[in-house]
This record gives C-alpha cells, structure tokens and sequence, in this order.
C-alpha cells in the first residue's frame, strides 16, 4: 500500500515538474489563448459561408467544428509525447527516469498526465470562449456526461503517443511522422467535416482509429449532434482501443527501452 | 593519494554483514552471505562488430565501507564499465550485481540500492530551481513519504545548496550545476555510488562537500567507485585503484 502510495505520489511528480516548466515560460499561456480565440474566429466566420446538407444552420457546422478544434487539441498533447521523450534524451534527464527505481516506463506515462490535464482545460477554454463570444449552444443537460467520456477518449488516444515515443527511443526522433498522423487522423476522424464525405473506402479504413467514434460521442454529449452510430456503440469502439491498444503500447515501450538498453543505443540522442 | 590493492583488505567481519540485514533498505532484505555492495564479474561489451571488445572479461568486487579508483585514458572504458553497473546498458557477457541481485531479476530494487552520476554536466532540468529539482529525484527515487521533506532539507544542507534552493538551473554556473548533481546522486542514501570524474567544474569548498557525503555512505558501509582519467582527486586514500587497459583492469 504504502509503496503504491509513493508510486503515485511519482506519477504525480512527473506532472507537477511539467506544470512548473510549462509555467516558467510566461508568454506560452497567452500563446495558447489567443491560438483558440484566432482559431475560433476563422471558424466561426467560415462556417457563415459553408453550407452542408448535413447541417441545418451555420451554428450547427460552428458547433460541429469546434468540438472538432478542441479534440485535435487533445490530439497534439498526445502526440507531444514522443517529444518530450525526445528531449529528455537529449538533456540526459531520460538516464535519470531510467536509473530510477520508479522506472523509465512508468515515467512516461506520468508524463502523458500534464498535456492531457492541459489539454483538457484548453478544450473547456475553447468551448467557454465559443459560449461567452461566438453564442455556442452547448447541451448542459449532457455537458457533465462528458468529463468521463473524455476521460475513455484519453485512455484511448494515449497508446498512439506512447507507441511514437517507443519509436522515439529507438530511432532519437521526436516528431518524425506525428505531423501527417494528425493530419491524416484529423480528415479521417471527421474533425473539421462529417466523414460521410469522404468516398466509402476511406469511411471503412477510418474505422481502425478511435478518433471518430470518440468524436461523435463528444458531440453528441456536447452540442446535442446526431451520431452516425449509437451512442453506446461508439463507446463500447473508444473502450475496445484503450483496453487492447494501451497494454500492448506499454508493452512496445518497455520492449524499446530493454532493445535500447541491451544494444547501448539508450545513451544515445 | 594513497592506494592499497584489494588484496590487503580484510574481508568485512561476519558480525558487519549480519548488521545490513537490519541497516540496508527494506528493499535489500537479507543478502547472501558471499554478496558484495557491488559485483562485476565477467563483463563483456563490444560497441560494433568492427570495434575491439571496450570490455573484456572485466571482473570487480567493491567491498563494503571502501572506495575504488579506476582509471585510464580516455576511451579505455570506464564511462560504459560505469553505465553497466548502473543498470543504463547490458553488457554482451557477464554480470554485474549490488548485493547479490543484477538488475534484470529486480530492477526497482536494483536502482534504489546504486546511485551513478555521469561525467559532464547533464541530466537536469534548465527551467527547474534547485530544490524542485531535488524535490523530483526524491519522488521518482521513490524516497519514503514520511522521509521526504526531511531528505530535501538535508540534502539542501549538505551540499550547501540554501542560497540556490530557488534559484534555475539555467541560471546557475556549473560549478553550482555540478554541485546540485552530486546532491541528486546522493539524495536516496544509496549502498553503492559511481562516481564519473566528479570534480569536474567543482570548487575546493565543493570537494569537500562530496568528500563528505562519501564519508556518510562509507559509514554505513556502502561502497564508492571512482572513475577519472587520471589520479588527481581529492586527498582520499583509495582502497583500491586500478587503471583500465584493453577492457580489463590492472593494478594502479
């Protein structure tokens, strides 16, 4: 009990010394606020010009897209990890989580914490100055329903990083291919329009990713859109990656830094 | 600097090994009888199938409350010999132990009983101050929590660190870099430190400091490996010093 204890008080460590770099640089905050604000304006005054068949008002597509901004939010924090792996080597701080009796894997999980925390609370900024500025109708009877939800949709987002950031320890490169993977996973996950769009082949090869099921939920919960799949469907789809995917991600990871360790690539960066 | 081979000490008393069963970690329990602080037997690392073998059949035993000086030119070895003994890199043959256990069967209990600081002036966080720095290494160090802001503030107090405990690693010289290192090493009360040309960028006042802090791990009869390139250190009279030569170790 007691070491679990100290296990978690670790987890959290990790966390609290991200929150405190992240604070150290003053301006990124207002970066971040003022990215959702301009991303939030560009949106709102395109979809004044689109009109959608699926959509029956431009605050219906507004609604529809901003869900979609604040999930690719949650997306890059979580495709920040092989980064912050990245850096780690390069600063010699990775020697250190691995010469720990809290572990090298361990670690990088805990790291995952601070970006899904902060992306979180950007997400709830994003849909706040989306209500406050731009008149967004959220769903409060469904709003608080979507915490948990949100909660299953970073279990099953997370394995993507932690797999990137195995291949991070392998071949000393953070962002190699995280670029297009958003990219590809923002048109096929539907963020920016509904993937009834896309041609049929490119509707069933996105069924391998928990983005759209994951989505569709979120907005279901949050704007009151209809889903193309039931509700419970499409949970019990996120839930099937996070349980398969982040087991077999860890797995990976630890299997990357034992072939790192044995092979004496670890120490290098 | 005065050395002596290993083969004028004594072996530890019965009655003194008994003792690490109560001493040590609860991590530790109770080692086997023939089980040293640290033991490398065998060691073998090739880096490229075209390179020469950097160890070769490499053996060490590090006997408690002693220190141990290895030396040699540079790229003889002793950064990667140092390395497998920390748990960071496997060796392609041999093993290397801290009371009997090798990494690969407890890992967690291998890394709470051996601390390593590496040579240069790596493995911090620039944006972190000191003591949050201090504060992180004890966490993942999985320091106790009821010993936790005690350690801190001896750590702080040992190393003289109270006039940088706020202050940014990014803002500190290296000097002051290393000092904080060498605190970060010693922080978990480690049985076995290896030490990789720790002087480096350290004052005269700095030295003493971690002349002390070694004199604390001696008393509880843990063991300190030393690896510089040549025997200038401070003036500590080494139990035994070896220098390393075509991935063995020889005689100093």
């Amino acid at each position: 009990m007691n070491d679990a204890l100290t296990a978690g008080q670790a987890f959290l460590a990790v966390m609290r010394r991200d929150l405190h770099v992240y604070l150290s640089y003053r301006t990124r905050l207002v970066s971040q606020v003022l990215t959702a604000l301009f991303s939030l304006t560009l949106f709102y005054y395109v979809s004044r010009l689109v009109h959608v068949s699926g959509f029956r008002s431009h605050a219906a597509y507004f609604g529809f897209v901003i869900i979609g901004i604040s999930l690719i939010g949650v997306m890059y924090s979580c495709f920040s990890i092989p980064e912050l792996v990245r850096q780690e080597l390069v600063a010699g701080t990775f020697d250190r989580l691995l010469l720990s009796p809290f572990g090298a894997v361990r670690s990088v999980l805990a790291m995952t914490l601070f970006p899904f925390v902060y992306s979180f609370a950007l997400s709830a900024m994003t849909l706040a100055l989306g209500c406050l500025i731009f008149g967004l109708q959220l769903h409060w009877a469904t709003v608080p329903l979507s915490i948990p939800v949100m909660f299953l949709v970073l279990l099953a987002f997370l394995p993507f990083g932690v797999l990137f950031a195995a291949l991070t320890v392998v071949i000393k490169q953070g962002s190699v291919g995280t670029s297009w993977v958003i990219a590809l996973l923002s048109i096929i996950g539907g963020l920016y329009f509904p993937v009834t769009l896309l041609p049929h082949w490119v509707q069933t090869a996105g069924k391998l990713q928990p983005f759209t099921p994951a989505t569709e939920v979120l907005r279901h919960l949050l704007v009151g859109s209809q889903p193309l799949t039931p509700v419970g469907t499409a949970l019990l789809r996120v839930a099937a990656f996070a349980a398969i995917l982040l087991p077999v991600s860890v797995v990976v990871l630890a299997h990357a830094i034992r072939v790192g360790q044995r092979r004496g690539t670890i120490i290098e960066y | 600097m005065t050395a002596r081979s290993l083969e004028v000490i004594e072996p530890a008393p019965l009655k003194t090994r008994a003792r690490y069963g109560i001493d040590l970690p609860a991590a530790v329990g109770t080692p086997p009888p023939e089980a040293a602080p640290l033991r490398l037997r065998g060691l073998a690392k090739r880096w490229r199938k075209d390179l020469p073998l950097v160890l070769d059949g490499l053996d060490l035993t590090l006997e408690p409350g002693t220190t141990t000086w290895v030396g040699g030119r540079n790229g003889a070895g002793k950064t990667t010999m140092l390395r497998v003994a920390a748990g960071l890199i496997d060796p392609d043959a041999g093993r290397a132990e801290v009371w009997g256990v090798a990494a690969s069967e407890n890992r967690p209990r291998y890394q709470q009983l051996v601390s390593f600081l590496p040579a240069g002036d790596r493995g911090l966080y620039a944006r972190l101050t000191v003591r949050r720095q201090l504060e992180f290494w004890a966490r993942i160090a999985m320091v106790p929590r009821e010993r936790f802001r005690r350690t801190i503030e001896e750590s702080i107090e040992t190393f003289a660190l109270g006039e940088l405990a706020e202050r940014r690693v990014d803002r500190m010289s290296m000097g002051q870099r290393q000092r904080l290192r060498i605190a970060m090493t010693f922080l978990p009360a480690p049985e076995v430190v290896l030490l990789d040309e720790p002087l480096t960028s350290l004052d005269t006042e700095g030295g003493l400091l971690l002349q002390d802090a070694i004199g604390e791990v001696l008393a509880r009869d843990g063991a300190i490996l030393w690896c510089s390139p040549s025997g200038e250190h401070l003036e500590m009279d080494f139990d035994a010093s070896w220098t390393l030569q075509s991935g063995r170790l020889v005689a100093a």
